[in-house]
């Protein structure tokens, strides 16, 4: 080496592109962040010494909990062992409303009660919006299903069909829904009738309906999101190009926008502005919506440490301090929030158990054996890694 | 480490109290660096954008319980580095399981052949080679601070100098050749 002057002297002629409008793109962040703050009062500033102790506490039970019930819950509760508990079976939800299973089975039909049917051979299924019937997709097959499994109706595609998302009700009974077949993005009643494409190369997300309208988000090709009038097929806005998500989600309201890729996780406003985004670990991850509200809960795994954590966070300009629900090792994977808002499944693959968290309260109830009880063929064999990709839990009371 | 000057002091309290002009003082002094640092770390612009912005944004909503007779700087320097070194260790992993990224490369089109020189030597380096390289030559900070910032054993931080000091001469000798 030249010397050490040297090497400082090169590192220093190494610019990052576009240097003076980061410094302005981060000012403009961070001045929005510090305004939006709330200045802690002299007591509260002096709470942080209890709260310290209190998170060391909540993190020693942790570290010396069993396997599985690690609970790393929010620091206002306390939290103990005695929160979690464990069943064998699946016997209950902890509160009203049905799930909608997908399994490598077919989509399935859970009860309140427990009781639970598998609709088919179908490869995927979505709500409708009072859960009366079951978009379902296979291989080149669209089509609607009752709860007790029988076809509505059925549409044939030439290409593989997936991604099925039925809308909300803007009309009363009026409803489409949205799938891909191929790589065309395609709309049709909710009556199956008026089948038509809407775009032809679009991203592989499942599209995703804006909530009260017929409006609908999906991915291109080159990674932008794009809102599109299912009606008149305008362009309502659509973003820079950017990493192509593999999930997007609305909030209740219409307002808020997810787009979850691999690496990275993009809020956005309902006019399409960017709120913010976040840089993600490479692995498993997911969101959901807490309901009526823009606050959301994301899976974030860790591969230093292999570990995966749901953390809370809201889609405004500042997204708040992270607050840390739980962890475990290993991978989460499906998200889904109880209708009423109080209960937040969700799937935990390596200990192949369901957790089902209160929100309000350091409570979680597990269910263990999750893949068996979804992982049984029509002719009662069992069928491996039928682990639920996914599980929506219908209905929010209308307002 | 020493403690911070009396003008970041001052800007600190400013902020603290709600001063939006102290907060711009602040974010300026040091924004440049962290920002630079990531980059030099991550070896991508957009990302280290976001990791410079996330470390401000927690910055900011910690501001209050900051204790003043810290030097800000090194606060900061620690969760740019340590993210962008996790950010660049999800990036390999990445590669690792998927062929669909390229490499994401130092631009060098206008730097002397000595700088060129370093920026290719870093693209060598793993994240936790540079992340050193870039604490002690453009960050200043000493290998026992650099221990204390990625809570690393001194000797580590020593060795992952000294070998990465040795693959930039070689690239630098190799060029130069």
């Amino acid at each position: 080496m030249s010397g050490d002057g040297d090497l400082r002297r090169a590192l220093q002629q190494i610019q990052a592109p576009d240097e003076i409008d980061a410094q302005r793109r981060g000012w403009s962040l961070a001045r929005a962040a510090f305004e939006a703050r709330e200045p802690l009062s002299w007591e509260r500033r002096h709470r942080g010494t209890l709260l310290a102790a209190a998170a060391a506490v909540v993190l020693l039970a942790a570290a010396i909990s069993p396997p599985g019930r690690a609970l790393v819950g929010s620091v206002r509760d306390a939290v103990t062992d005695e929160n979690v508990t464990t069943q064998p079976a699946l016997t209950s939800l902890p509160a009203s409303g049905r799930l909608l299973v997908n399994s490598k089975t077919g989509p399935w039909i859970v009860q309140a009660d427990g009781s639970k049917r598998r609709l088919g051979a179908w490869w995927e299924g979505a709500w409708s919006p009072n859960a009366e019937f079951v978009v379902v997709t296979r291989q080149r097959e669209v089509a609607a299903l009752d709860p007790e499994g029988n076809t509505r109706w059925s549409i044939g595609r030439s290409g593989i069909v997936r991604g099925a998302r039925w809308s909300s009700e803007v009309n009363p009974r009026d409803t489409r829904i949205a799938y891909l077949n191929g790589r065309a993005l395609r709309v049709v009643g909710g009556n199956g009738q008026e089948d038509r494409e809407l775009r032809r190369r679009v991203g592989i997300s499942a599209p995703a309906w804006r909530p009260g309208e017929f409006e609908l988000a999906f991915s291109t090709v080159d990674g932008r999101i794009e809102v599109v009038d299912a009606e008149t097929g305008r362009t309502v806005w659509r973003t820079v190009p950017g990493e192509i998500p593999k999930q997007l989600v609305w909030s209740e309201d219409g307002e808020r926008l997810l787009a979850l890729g691999d690496e990275s996780l993009r809020v956005l406003a309902a006019n399409g502005r960017k709120l913010f985004s976040l840089r993600l670990a490479v692995g498993p991850s997911g969101v959901v919506f807490v309901r009526d509200s823009h606050r959301f809960v994301m899976v974030r795994y860790s591969p230093a440490t292999g570990r995966s954590d749901l953390e809370l966070l809201q889609a405004e300009v500042d997204p708040g301090e992270a607050r840390f629900l739980y962890s475990a090792p290993g991978e989460f994977g499906s998200l889904a929030i109880s209708p009423n808002g109080n209960w937040l499944l969700v799937g935990w693959v390596n200990a192949d158990q369901w957790l089902f968290l209160r929100l309000t309260a350091a409570r979680v109830q597990a269910v263990s054996n999750i893949s068996q009880q979804f992982g049984v063929s029509t002719e009662g064999k069992p069928i491996a890694k039928a682990f639920p990709t996914s599980v929506s839990w219908c209905c929010p009371a209308s307002p | 480490m020493v403690g911070p000057g009396r003008q970041e002091r001052s800007w600190i309290r400013g902020a603290q109290a709600g001063s939006v002009s102290d907060l711009e003082a602040l974010f300026r002094e040091h924004w440049p660096r962290a920002h630079r640092a990531a980059y030099l770390v991550v070896q991508d612009g957009a990302a280290a954008e976001d990791i410079a912005q996330e470390a401000f944004l927690a910055a900011m909503r910690n501001l209050d319980r900051f204790d003043r007779r810290r030097p800000f700087g090194p606060w900061l320097h620690r969760i740019v580095v340590n993210r962008a070194i996790d950010w660049a260790r999800a990036r390999a992993l990445r590669r690792e399981t998927s062929a669909v990224e390229g490499t994401d490369e130092f631009d060098t089109g206008d730097l002397g052949t000595f700088s060129s020189g370093v920026a290719a030597g870093l693209a060598s380096l793993s994240p936790e080679h540079r992340a050193v390289i870039v604490l002690r030559y453009l960050l200043d900070y000493t290998p026992g601070e650099i221990a204390d910032l990625l809570d690393l054993p001194r000797g580590t931080v020593n060795s992952r100098l000294r070998r990465g000091l040795d693959r930039l001469e070689a690239i630098l000798d190799r060029e130069r050749a």
